[in-house]
Parts: structure tokens; C-alpha cells; sequence
């Protein structure tokens, strides 16, 4: 699904990633883990062709991300609130996201009750713009956002990050079950390891910049990254 | 596609901050359109009957002569007054809508400014007038495509000199350059440019050329914006513009005051928006040169000058207090600030820029006297009335101003506007007012001598209007805050 090349960024002489091969083949839900700085945000604004790399090139199912943007048709991601066009209602913008993916609205209210859980009656129906939700909601939106029109690509940064304790557990159903069913390639970025073992097959640990592990998740991978980030106290 | 875009912008519209102003704006924007397309009609009787009637030459020759410098007025008002297009492209970025059908709804927006499609009042009344008089169709209608297509041409052109200060410093020295040729008579470019618009109606084939230059201009357009849509573009920017640690120790001597001018220091230096007020206020110093013609003799006008020269800093800088913190507004609530403070610290930038202008408009008094106590005058009132008049309209005004968006491919850059300028109105209307009935009373000196006794009068009530608009900050700070949180408008 995705192919990465001796892809780098650097911001004047420091260098901020600087991967020489990557490969997520479709189907695969993939955890990146590292502390802040560690250039997860920049992967996956490379992924999504939001900065442009210093050297190297990104393809998505075959096609450069740099060069073409096909990728649009079949890659869904949310970054952050910044994402979000905060003077629609939580309706209007699934709408309109669904509208660009060529949904009616009825198949956008039909994909929608499938999350309706998710949003625990707090965002449908709500009558507000996102932009007065709180946090939390604007980002169970954002999320939402990305999963609803199945696309078979879906990247997340820090999707649990500002949930509360229970929308991180349905959360992260949510994700096992669509990964299972759906067949959906996932990269999800988290600074919550159990969660993200939860959740993932692999785990790669970025850190500063390049990946310093990339296993298949097992049973022993929580205690090995615990370890891991342990050592850099 | 297109629908998308316009349901986003009519959401956005009706949503934002401050509809209620955007709507009446709109709407006194009509009115100005319509006034003018009346204006430019008119134009264009005069246009084809005065030479042929009253000079007894060709009115297409006749215009042609004048058309170098109906551009170059154009490109001026453009720049001061076309607002650039607005579109919230971060969201769009990951979603499958492809970066050009952004740029080009972006710079579709932009036809349909008045800039633009304008000067058709002038050219279909003034083109059927030729033909109706023999002229061929054919090359009228080259004619015609010919200099449609260099205003849409400037249209670029402009979205280029508000986006990239190099062409805008290049293209002022340009004009300026001619302009001083012309007007010490050493070279006089429209003698040379008649001609040159006169070819497409001889051969409107021609009229490929203007043509071709706008599809050129077109093109660099969505390139240029092409690479402004990377995000860490603004980072790359800001490399460029190096770190400077201010401590601004000197500062010290305002006591508590100093903690907020020092942080106002530094929002004028370090953002370019904010510091293009301070730009403003010094090319206003100069606009009274304008003013030095004949149209603009009557007395009246004299204390125009002395509030605008001295008032640049005042208006455009002034007037969108307390939006330029807008981001941060608040965290300003939430900490130890007192209205207090917080307002003297604006209120002394204000000043000083009008101290400033007045000193530096002091090479007026070269030319006259007169004109250089009217700015003087104008000065005193300027701090004495203006300076509070614009902490309280800002008050009102809570459109919240993004600092960083002058790093954004389509941002708002300007600091001075059509807004800047509709709030400037009822501050320089009323010492007109108050001159001219004291020059009835008692001639320019009286006028004069009442617009600086009142300055000196609201200077010295300092403490009491303080009092009065922190009363009025502290009752609209809630829906302030609330304003300033619709940044994504």
C-alpha cells in the first residue's frame, strides 16, 4: 500500500526524519510510536503531501504522492483540529467530506449510525458548529470524518489522545473491528502504548527522526517498548 | 465541484464573526458599484463625443493616449483596495479535491471584483458608440479583448504585489521611475503606448498578444500558489526571518507598563501584517503631496490632510485594537492584566506614531505654512479625540485578525482596507465639520485653533475617557472572547 524511499526532511541543518525504506503492505494496522519530536506528525504530513520532502518520495498503491494526487481517491486521514471546517455543524461536515467521496446523504445518515456509540449523543443532532464542540468532540468528528467513507487507507494521528476512558475503549474496538472486517490499511500514531499494541500488528518507534525498531506485535511487545522508552530517561 | 466551494464560502459568510458588519459592508459595496458603473457609463459619452466634438480628433487615438495610465491608476486602487481571496484551504488538503481546483476556485473568486468586471460599463457603451460611428466591428471587439485582457492581466498582477514583496517593490520603483520621468518631462511613455493600442484595432490579430501574456500570468498564478499550499512553507519563511531577541530594557521606565508595551513592540516587529501598519503610517505622511492640487484647495481639505497625515499609524494600527491579540485574547483574560494597562500600552503606541507623523510631516511646511498648522492641529486632535475614538470602535470592531495569515496562501496581508477605511470616516468627517463652521466663523486660523483646543481638551480628560472605555472593554469582553474564537471563519 505504501512504499517509502530514502524519503528525509530537514528544516535548515536539522534533519527531522530521515527513513531510508519503509513498506506497509495493505491490510496492515500500523502503530507509530516515539516521543515528541520524534517526527510522527512529519511521516504522516509527508504521507499526505502537506510539507514537501527534502530528498526521497512516498507512493501510495503505486502512485508518488509528491507527484500525482490519486491518493485522494482512496487515502482518509485526520491530523488535527486544524482539519476540521470549524463553522459547519458535525451533519454538514460529514455531508460535505461524503459529497466529495460521491455518497448521498442517505448513504452518509446510513454510514453514520454505525458510529452513533462513538459519539456517545453528544455531537449528532447537536445543532452547533464544530467549532464550539469541545476538544474531545471535535475530535471524535475528525475521526469519524476519516472512517466513514471506507476508503481503504485510513491514517490517524494521535486518534486517542484528548478522549475520555470510554471513547478510548470504543475507540479502539472500533478500530480492531473495521481493520478485521473491512480490511482497511490503518497507521495510527500514539503515544499510548498499550492502546496502540491493543490495536496494531506492527509497531515501528521512531526516534529522532529515524525508526529504531519495527516488530510484528506480540504478546511481549508492550514490555519491549516500555523497556525501550524506559532507557531514555 | 464548484458548488462545494461556494456552499463552504456561503457558510462561512453567514457564520463567521461579525456577519452583521460583513453584510452592511456588502451592501454599501454595492452601492459604490453602482455609482461608479453610472461614473464609467457616463465616461464613455464624454470619451467619444469631447474630442470629436470639442477637439476635433479621433476618440479611439484620444483614448489610447490616456489608456497607460487608466491601467496604472487601476493597479494603484487595485492594490489599496481589492480585497485578496479568502479560502480556508487546510481541511481541503487531505480530502480528495485536487490543489488546483483550490487555486483556481481562489483565483476565480477574484474576477468577481468590481476591479474587474468594472470597466465593462465603460467599454461596451464607449465600443457601441464606435461602431455605430463606422469604426469596424472587428477591430473594435480587438480592441476591446486587447485591453480586457491586460486589466484582468493587473488582476495577477495584484494578487502577486500583495503576495510577494519583491514584485511589489520592483513594480513601485517601475512606476515610480516613469512617473518622475514624465513629470519632469524627460520621457513621456504614453506617446510610445498610443500607438501600441491602437495596433489591435488596425489588425485585431494583435490582440493575441495580451491575450497570451494573461494565459502566461494565469499560469504563474496557480504555480506560485501551488507551492504556497505546503504547510511548513510558513516554517521555511520563517527561517529566513532571523530570531530577534528583543529585551527592550529601555522599556523599563514605563514601570508595569512596560510588560505590555514590550510585548506590543514585539507583535509590531515580528508580524508582518502588524508591521506593515507602521509602513502605512509613514506613506501617509506623504499622501498630502496628493492633496497639493488644485481640486483638493478648498479649506476644508486642509484639515483632511493634517488628520490623515499625522493619523496613518492611528488608523491602521489603532483601529484593530484589541484584534491584533486576538489569539491570545484569551489567555490576556485569564491573566493578571488590568484593562487599564493594557489600553495606556495602545494608546502610547498611537501616540507616538502620531508624533511622528507630525514631525515628519513638518516638510510641508516648505510649502506652506498653513498646511503645515493644519497638520499640526490635526495632530493634537488625532491624540486627543482620535486615539480613543479608535480604542472604542475596536472595541466594537472584534474581527479577529490572524497574524500568521499572511503565511498563508490565500490570506488577508493588508493592513489597510476597505474596513480600515469605512471606520476612519466619522474620525475625519467631524474635525472637518468642526473647521468649516470656523471658517465661517472667523477664518482658517479659528478653524484650526478649535480642532487643536479640542484635542488639548480630550487630552486633558485623559483619566475620565480612560475610565469610560475600560468600562465599555470590561462589559464587551465576553463577546469578544466569543468572536475572536470564529478564527476559522
Amino acid at each position: 500500500m505504501i512504499e517509502i524511499n530514502a524519503l528525509s526532511k530537514k528544516y535548515g541543518e536539522q534533519t527531522v526524519l530521515d527513513i531510508d525504506q519503509l513498506e506497509i503492505p495493505s491490510g496492515q494496522t500500523l502503530g507509530l510510536v516515539g516521543n515528541n519530536g520524534a517526527g510522527k506528525t512529519t511521516l504522516f504530513s509527508l504521507m499526505l503531501d502537506l510539507i514537501a520532502p527534502t530528498t526521497g518520495q512516498v507512493s501510495n498503491n503505486g502512485s508518488v504522492v509528491q507527484e500525482s494526487e490519486g491518493w485522494k481517491q482512496h487515502t482518509a486521514a485526520f491530523v488535527d483540529e486544524q482539519f476540521l471546517i470549524g463553522y459547519l455543524t458535525a451533519e454538514e461536515y460529514f455531508n460535505f467530506i461524503g459529497g466529495l467521496r460521491d455518497m448521498s446523504k442517505n448513504q452518509v445518515t446510513t454510514a453514520l449510525d454505525k458510529y452513533r456509540d462513538f459519539f456517545h449523543g453528544e455531537v449528532l443532532g447537536q445543532k452547533k458548529y464544530i467549532r464550539d464542540l469541545s476538544k474531545g468532540n471535535q475530535k471524535k468528528v475528525g475521526i469519524v470524518g476519516a472512517l466513514l467513507s471506507d476508503t481503504p487507507l485510513v491514517i490517524l494521528d494521535e486518534p486517542f489522545a484528548n478522549l475520555d476512558p470510554t471513547t478510548q475503549i470504543r475507540l479502539k474496538n472500533l478500530l480492531r473491528e473495521e481493520a478485521s472486517a473491512t480490511g482497511k490499511t490503518f497507521l495510527i500514531s500514539s503515544h499510548d502504548l498499550q492502546h496502540v499494541t491493543e490495536v496494531c500488528d506492527r509497531i515501528v518507534v521512531l526516534h529522532k527522526g529515524k525508526i529504531v525498531r519495527d516488530n510484528k506485535t506480540s504478546a511481549k511487545t508492550l514490555q519491549e517498548l516500555e523497556a525501550f522508552f524506559h532507557e531514555q530517561l | 465541484m464548484l458548488k462545494r466551494f461556494l456552499y463552504l464560502q456561503q457558510k462561512s459568510f453567514f457564520r463567521g464573526a461579525g456577519v452583521a458588519t460583513n453584510v452592511l459592508q456588502k451592501i454599501l459595496r454595492g452601492f459604490v458599484w453602482v455609482y461608479f458603473a453610472f461614473v464609467f457609463t457616463g465616461l464613455a459619452f464624454i470619451a467619444f463625443h469631447y474630442p470629436q466634438e470639442e477637439l476635433g480628433v479621433d476618440p479611439l487615438v484620444h483614448a489610447n493616449g490616456y489608456v497607460l495610465y487608466g491601467f496604472v491608476y487601476w493597479l494603484v486602487m487595485r492594490y489599496f483596495f481589492q480585497k485578496m481571496p479568502l479560502v480556508h484551504t487546510q481541511p481541503l488538503l487531505v480530502l480528495p479535491v485536487s490543489k488546483n481546483s483550490i487555486i483556481r476556485f481562489g483565483l476565480f473568486k477574484t474576477l468577481f471584483s468590481f476591479f474587474n468586471l468594472g470597466n465593462l460599463f465603460f467599454f461596451i457603451p464607449f465600443g457601441v458608440l464606435l461602431i455605430q460611428e463606422d469604426y469596424t466591428v472587428s477591430g473594435v471587439i480587438g480592441w476591446w479583448v486587447s485591453l480586457a485582457s491586460i486589466i484582468l492581466l493587473t488582476n495577477f498582477l495584484n494578487i502577486m504585489l500583495n503576495s510577494i514583496d519583491r514584485v511589489l517593490f520592483i513594480v513601485a520603483s517601475v512606476l515610480i521611475g516613469f512617473f518622475a520621468l514624465q513629470y519632469f518631462e524627460v520621457f513621456d511613455l504614453s506617446a510610445y503606448t498610443a500607438p501600441v493600442f491602437m495596433a489591435p484595432y488596425n489588425q485585431p490579430l494583435w490582440a493575441l498578444v495580451p491575450v497570451g501574456l494573461l494565459a502566461v500570468s494565469i499560469r504563474w498564478s496557480v504555480q506560485y500558489f501551488k507551492q504556497q499550499l505546503y504547510l511548513d512553507n510558513h516554517e521555511k519563511k520563517s527561517k529566513k526571518e532571523k530570531h530577534r531577541s528583543m529585551e527592550l530594557g529601555w522599556l523599563d521606565g514605563f514601570g508595569r507598563l512596560a510588560v505590555f508595551l514590550r510585548n506590543d513592540i514585539r507583535l509590531i516587529m515580528r508580524n508582518k501584517r502588524a508591521r506593515m501598519t507602521v509602513w502605512m503610517g509613514f506613506a501617509f505622511v506623504f499622501y498630502g503631496f496628493l492633496f497639493m492640487t488644485d481640486i483638493y484647495s478648498g479649506a476644508v481639505w486642509q484639515i483632511f490632510v493634517g488628520i490623515f497625515v499625522t493619523g496613518g499609524f492611528l488608523f491602521s494600527f489603532g483601529q484593530f485594537v484589541p484584534s491584533w491579540d486576538s489569539s491570545y485574547y484569551p489567555l490576556m483574560m485569564t491573566q493578571n492584566v488590568p484593562y487599564r494597562e493594557y489600553l495606556t500600552s495602545k494608546w502610547w503606541l498611537v501616540v507616538v506614531g502620531t508624533l511622528v507623523g507630525m514631525l515628519l510631516g513638518s516638510i510641508y511646511a516648505f510649502f506652506s505654512w498653513e498646511t503645515y498648522l493644519a497638520i499640526l492641529a490635526g495632530g493634537v486632535y488625532n491624540i486627543g479625540v482620535n486615539a480613543y475614538l479608535v480604542l472604542l470602535s475596536g472595541a466594537y470592531t472584534r474581527t479577529p485578525i490572524d497574524l500568521t495569515s499572511t503565511q498563508k496562501a490565500f490570506g488577508d496581508k493588508k493592513s489597510f482596507n476597505l474596513k480600515t477605511l469605512l471606520l476612519s470616516v466619522p474620525k475625519i468627517a467631524l474635525p472637518m465639520f468642526m473647521f468649516y463652521v470656523g471658517v465661517i466663523l472667523g477664518g482658517k486660523l479659528l478653524g484650526i485653533g478649535m480642532i487643536a483646543a479640542t484635542g488639548i481638551v480630550g487630552f486633558a480628560l485623559r483619566n475620565v475617557v480612560f475610565k469610560w472605555i475600560e468600562h465599555i472593554y470590561k462589559n464587551e469582553k465576553h463577546l469578544t472572547l466569543e468572536a475572536y474564537k470564529q478564527k476559522n471563519a
